[in-house]
């Protein structure tokens, strides 16, 4: 929790947020130029590094590694368009060059989307998106925000579920495989019950406090001051010379049947600079903001 | 034990042997359904006409028989005036004159198909070449060659393959080839009717 405490760009308003990662994820998912894909990914392993530390870490080794190798070796094996031939399968489809890219480049785009998503949910807590959505599309951002903390209340409802069984003697970690799954059911069973009863309460409780009710307001704690402004232009002028420069394929490449893209050009080399911008933003403002916390904190 | 619990037990297998019992009536219906109709063989493929081989089932080439020669040659001339429906990149790849494969003499072993020779020659020449099986038809599938796939030239485009002038109406693993046999290999756009084999896709 103590790196929390110095993540400046949660602390920008709401809006700059949401528009930032609207682009980065658009940007992340079109953009399959090996550049555009290096920088995406090293920006959002960079912030998520800074955001979590070790976990993003030892999620990025244990689980994203074996996912790149995987999609990396699946591709070819059902996808044998090259003109690079580096030797024939047994069936007789060749094996080609392409192929293996384009599985890899389409594995380091789904990782750097996964970490970017990381991000989000970091960054992007629920109130900011009811925040920001809750007038204009007033029951779906409920529903959202109630419908996506379902799956950890679910799971922490389980444990303490199997906690109490546990100590009533009915473990479910031991016994035969019959007696472990009818267990299973019945904590499932339970947790169901629950979970309907909880509906029925929420429902309630809600209703009680008003929502849904015509002129009813929220507290929030958001205010767009200079520097929002200054990142939103940023953002904006950004993503527009970026959008302008997709268009007129500035980024552009192509795996199929030979490597071939946009590259050498000033001025490809101008939407890569600004795209590396746009991708390390975050992790720049918070270096920033933590070397100035440093030299105000040795000052005093 | 419980009485409830046999009785759950009971009727457990009860489900699991309806369940099984149901199943192997069903794929016993839909076989008889799927044998073959009247005039087409079991792989749904036409009658050939007279005087045109009947399609074989096709085998693991041995490559023991006696050899024998035949011609071969793959081409994509209706390429050619449909440019523009080509993606840019695959542009630049098409020849000048729309042969891959000019018509050469070839060598093959009693008892290859159409397919064989062609995967092997390609292979032998260093151009691409992708197919797959398809079991419904008992027959590999060309998807492209040299890098022009299906649906490259338009959404009617696509590699077909033609014997001594005519377009076989099966797949080309079941066309055995015959001494002197003259096999093309040619891209259309247009389902076969831009170069005379559209009675292969529609029927006679």
């Amino acid at each position: 929790m103590s790196r929390r405490v110095r993540e400046t760009f949660s602390a920008y308003h709401p809006l700059v947020s949401m528009t930032y990662f609207a682009l980065i994820f658009t940007c992340a998912m079109f953009f399959l130029h090996p550049v555009c894909l290096g920088l995406s990914l090293s920006g959002a392993l960079a912030y998520a590094l800074y955001l979590d530390g070790k976990k993003a870490l030892r999620f990025g080794l244990l689980y994203m590694l074996p996912l790149l190798v995987l999609t990396a070796l699946l591709n070819p094996a059902f996808n044998h368009e090259g003109a690079t031939i580096l030797l024939y399968l047994r069936d007789g489809n060749p094996l080609t060059l392409e192929s293996i890219l384009y599985g890899a480049a389409a594995a380091f785009m789904l990782i750097a989307v996964i970490f970017w998503f990381n991000c989000y949910t970091a960054v992007m807590t629920s109130d900011k998106f009811v925040y920001l959505f809750g007038r204009v599309i007033p029951a779906l951002s409920l529903v959202l925000s109630m419908a996506l903390r379902f799956t950890p209340r679910f799971r922490a409802q389980i444990t303490v579920i199997a906690n109490g069984q546990r100590g009533l003697g009915r473990d479910p970690g031991r016994g035969s495989l019959w007696r472990r799954g009818r267990q299973g059911i019945r904590i499932l069973s339970i947790l169901i019950t629950w979970v309907l009863e909880n509906a029925v309460e929420t429902a309630d409780s809600m209703k009680s406090r008003g929502y849904g009710l015509p002129g009813r307001t929220a507290f929030s704690i958001y205010r767009f001051d200079r520097r929002d402004g200054m990142a939103l232009l940023f953002i904006t002028v950004c993503g527009a010379y970026i959008a302008r420069g997709a268009v007129a394929g500035g980024v552009r490449f192509t795996f199929f049947p030979a490597l071939a893209g946009a590259g050498g050009g000033l001025y490809s080399l101008s939407l890569f600079a600004v795209y590396g911008l746009l991708c390390f933003m975050p992790f720049f403002i918070n270096v920033r903001e933590e070397r100035r916390w440093r030299s105000f904190v040795s000052k005093t | 034990m419980k009485r409830g619990d046999i009785w759950t037990k009971i009727i457990a297998v009860l489900f699991v042997a309806a369940a099984l019992l149901t199943a192997w009536v069903w794929d016993g219906g839909a076989r008889r359904v799927a044998g073959p109709a009247a005039g087409s063989d079991l792989y749904r493929a036409d009658a050939a006409p007279a005087r045109q081989p009947r399609p074989a089932e096709p085998v693991a080439a041995t490559g023991s028989g006696e050899e024998f020669s035949c011609f071969l040659s793959v081409r994509c001339d209706t390429v050619l005036s449909n440019l523009a429906l080509l993606a840019p990149e695959k542009r630049e790849m098409v020849p000048a004159d729309g042969v891959i494969f000019p018509a050469a003499e070839v060598t093959f072993h009693e008892g290859e198909s159409v397919f064989d020779l062609l995967r092997r020659e390609m292979r032998l020449a260093g151009i691409h070449m992708e197919f797959t099986n398809v079991p419904l038809y008992n027959s590999a599938y060309i998807e492209g060659i040299n890098n022009f796939y299906e649906f490259d030239a338009g959404e009617l485009s696509g590699w077909m393959y033609k014997v001594n002038g005519w377009f076989p109406n099966y797949g080309c693993s079941r066309y055995l080839l015959r001494a002197g046999d003259e096999v093309e290999w040619i891209y259309t756009c247009d389902l076969g009717a831009d170069i005379g084999g559209g009675g292969a896709v529609t029927g006679p």
